[in-house]
């Protein structure tokens, strides 16, 4: 998905009538909804085609995968609408961005479903920049079928007022999973794995080459819209210069070989073209190059059979974008969050719980507006869970007992076994829902309302 | 597989012939060992309360200890290839040499999202006359398995076939053998399972004359890499062992395929 910076979005003119209101018949209004949207989501089944004969049904926006990409700017209203053609309720998130309960897309905060036929209209105002994305947040359900493993999801960049535009040109990458299946997982419960992994809703070798130029500076903004993997991604013979975690700039855009992505994760790295020839872009794990995760990247004048050679090692570390001399900050109330699971038999997946219980049985939790809270994401499971918080973001402040700062993020994989420490400060009252962006795990209790006192 | 001479059975009923050899006891899951992995195990059988006598020449399994060593290598996401090498400890014979098989299987891959697991083993050996009159059998096992939830169900109706020895002539036996278990905890899994030999299918032998199994066993499931089950068998019927205790541990080595893509 190639868009040049000149390409705005489409609505920018419509901003004033944005908020002017129609009203009637929309079910779900944060703002006043104009006499026509600035974008339209319709929700229907579609026959898509990962690759020449292989094709798939599933759920998507607007019959593309992944949904078109919205280009919104910070501060400026916009409305959508929203048309669910589907015979089941579905509902949009959008997650990243800090708006009103109403509108953000979760039931458990009181955003309405979109019932079966019909159809909403939302509007709000984009806060804040940078690199978030739009998808269902229904339930998946045991069949894999309905929420994240459809195709429903895409990529939302909210351009900051000010843009120091330090490239050349930009990609939208989307990797997603398919033909999601469940097989035994190392831990005696049940995991899903996929036959087909995608970028931009294609398989390795079915998508246009990404042209590039010698001496080009690329700034890639990936999504991993995968349901329940994370997933890796390396361009041989380049270097990832990170620039921005989660949509939000990080203190240290330090340089990187292999990019980890947990489910919902999202990263803007800038590539320097400096290796002509004919590349892969991708997984570059066996299973999931198998699988299709990939593109290419092709410079001027260069041709030939792919190269895909596998980095030496994977690796990956959130510090290395932190500020060099962490900035220590106090704060004003402590959340332990323990994440446990309960056994089902190794014929079913676990049921997740945080401090015990799974959602909805547990209390809210408490926030207070204006005040610093460390939440402590203490992982007892046996899995690798990427957490998150809707309508905020949180700054990491210790990975495995390693003080950090300076790293802004709204997902955040939280490995087996370890302990992450984030603030958060309370600063967009209503009720707020933090769960794993596993679907899986969501699905079965992995979820909590943060409530503001 | 397990090798019961189950030829013996067939050696008429006037023989009432019912020595047997368990070496390994153990139904089969439709999993295939992954590619580039290792599977070893060693199945420790022994016959609490068996045939005392030799009869036609076989020796008798009372108390006697089978020691079976199986080697199974993955090859890919669908395929495997086992083998195997039996041995006997008896009081006053040592340890005896008793034969090999090897077992190819493939398995339905998982990626073709089937409702329950299918795999298809087949199995040719020796073993040696004095532990079963026929000394090449050949095997072809269906295995299907599901497990929902806690409960797990595998089922191998498995066809027997005598290569050389006495039972050429005898056709194809039919040997079931079903697994039903329940997982207690994570770690803990307690079931039953059944082994038969009804003899031939074009001449199913009397219920006296089958050989019928059941094993209350326990699984435990510390590790991916180890396999630990354990039981105890009763047998009802007169040609079959009355008690053996069955023991399998395995290890899986990884020959750097799993962990290299975390």
């Amino acid at each position: 998905m190639r868009t040049g910076r000149r390409d705005f979005l489409r609505g920018a003119s419509l901003t004033a009538a944005a908020i002017l209101a129609s009203g009637a018949g929309w079910t779900q209004n944060s703002q006043a909804a104009p006499a026509s949207p600035d974008y339209s989501i319709e929700i229907a089944e579609t026959d898509w085609e990962l690759a020449p004969g292989k094709k798939i049904r599933t759920a998507a926006y607007n019959g593309q995968i992944p949904g078109k990409l919205l280009r919104l700017v910070e501060g400026r209203p916009v409305s959508i609408e929203i048309v669910n053609h589907l015979d089941r309720a579905e509902i949009v998130h959008w997650h990243g961005q800090w708006i009103p309960p109403d509108v953000d897309g979760s039931m458990e905060e009181g955003s309405p479903m979109i019932s079966p036929g019909g159809h909403t209209r939302i509007a709000f105002t984009p806060r804040p920049s940078g690199l978030h994305w739009y998808h269902t947040h229904a339930m998946g359900h045991r069949e894999l079928k309905y929420g994240l493993f459809t195709g429903q999801s895409g990529m939302m960049y909210v351009e900051p007022r000010a843009n120091p535009g330090a490239y050349d040109d930009e990609q939208f990458l989307v990797l997603h999973d398919w033909e999601p299946y469940y097989s035994a997982s190392d831990d005696g419960s049940l995991m899903v794995q996929y036959v087909s992994g995608s970028i931009n809703g294609r398989l390795l070798g079915h998508n246009d080459p990404i042209r590039v130029r010698e001496g080009q500076r690329v700034l890639f903004h990936i999504l991993n819209a995968s349901a329940t993997d994370p997933h890796w991604v390396a361009f041989a013979g380049h270097k990832f210069q990170v620039i921005a975690l989660d949509g939000r700039p990080v203190a240290t855009p330090a340089t990187v070989e292999t990019l980890r992505l947990g489910p919902a994760e999202r990263i803007s790295a800038v590539v320097t073209m400096n290796a002509p020839g004919v590349w892969v872009l991708g997984e570059p794990r066996a299973r999931f190059r198998q699988a299709g995760m990939g593109t290419v990247i092709e410079y001027a004048g260069q041709s030939g059979k792919p190269q895909n050679p596998q980095p030496a090692s994977l690796a990956w570390d959130y510090r290395a974008f932190a500020d060099a001399v962490p900035a220590v900050r106090k704060p004003d109330l402590t959340i332990p969050l323990v994440f446990t699971s309960r056994f089902q038999g190794h014929g079913a997946v676990d049921r997740w719980m945080i401090n015990g219980k799974s959602f909805p049985d547990g209390a809210p939790i408490l926030l207070h507006e204006g005040l610093r809270h460390r939440l402590i994401f203490d992982n007892r499971s046996l899995d690798d869970h990427p957490i998150h918080l809707h309508r905020h973001a949180f700054e990491l402040v210790s990975i495995r007992g390693a003080a950090l700062s300076g790293v802004m993020k709204d997902v955040v994989v939280v490995e087996t076994g370890t302990r992450v420490e984030a603030d958060l400060v309370a600063s967009n009252p209503g009720d707020t829902l933090f769960h794993c962006h596993q679907q899986d795990h969501m699905d079965s209790g992995f979820m909590a309302l943060f409530r503001y006192a | 597989m397990r090798f019961f001479p189950f030829v013996l059975i067939l050696l008429g009923a006037a023989a009432l012939a019912h020595a047997q050899g368990n070496y390994e006891i153990q139904v089969y899951g439709a999993d295939t060992v992954a590619p580039r992995s290792t599977m070893v195990e060693l199945h420790s059988n022994f016959t609490a309360d068996g045939q005392r006598r030799t009869i036609g020449g076989i020796a008798p399994t009372f108390h006697a200890e089978h020691e079976t060593l199986e080697i199974t290598q993955g090859i890919n996401d669908w395929s495997e290839l086992g083998f195997y090498v039996f041995t006997s400890e008896q009081s006053g014979q040592g340890v005896q040499w008793v034969g090999d098989h090897i077992r190819p299987r493939v398995r339905v891959p998982e990626k073709w999202r089937w409702p329950v697991g299918v795999s298809l083993s087949t199995e040719v050996g020796y073993q040696r006359a004095l532990f079963s009159p026929d000394t090449w059998t050949w095997e072809i096992r269906p295995i299907v398995d599901k497990q929902t939830g806690r409960w797990y169900f595998a089922v191998n109706p498995a066809l027997e076939r005598t290569w050389h020895g006495p039972d050429i002539d005898k056709g194809i036996d039919f040997a079931p053998a079903v697994k039903i278990s329940y997982d207690f905890t994570r770690k803990v899994t307690g079931g039953l399972e059944y082994y038969a030999d009804y003899g031939s299918i074009t001449s199913i032998a009397s219920l006296h004359n089958q050989q019928q199994q059941f094993f209350p066993a326990i699984d435990i499931n510390v590790s991916p890499d180890w396999e630990i089950n354990f039981g105890v068998g009763v047998g009802p019927t007169a040609a079959t062992d009355h008690w053996i205790v069955k023991g399998i541990i395995g290890r899986r080595f990884n020959w750097g395929g799993r962990n290299k893509n975390p």
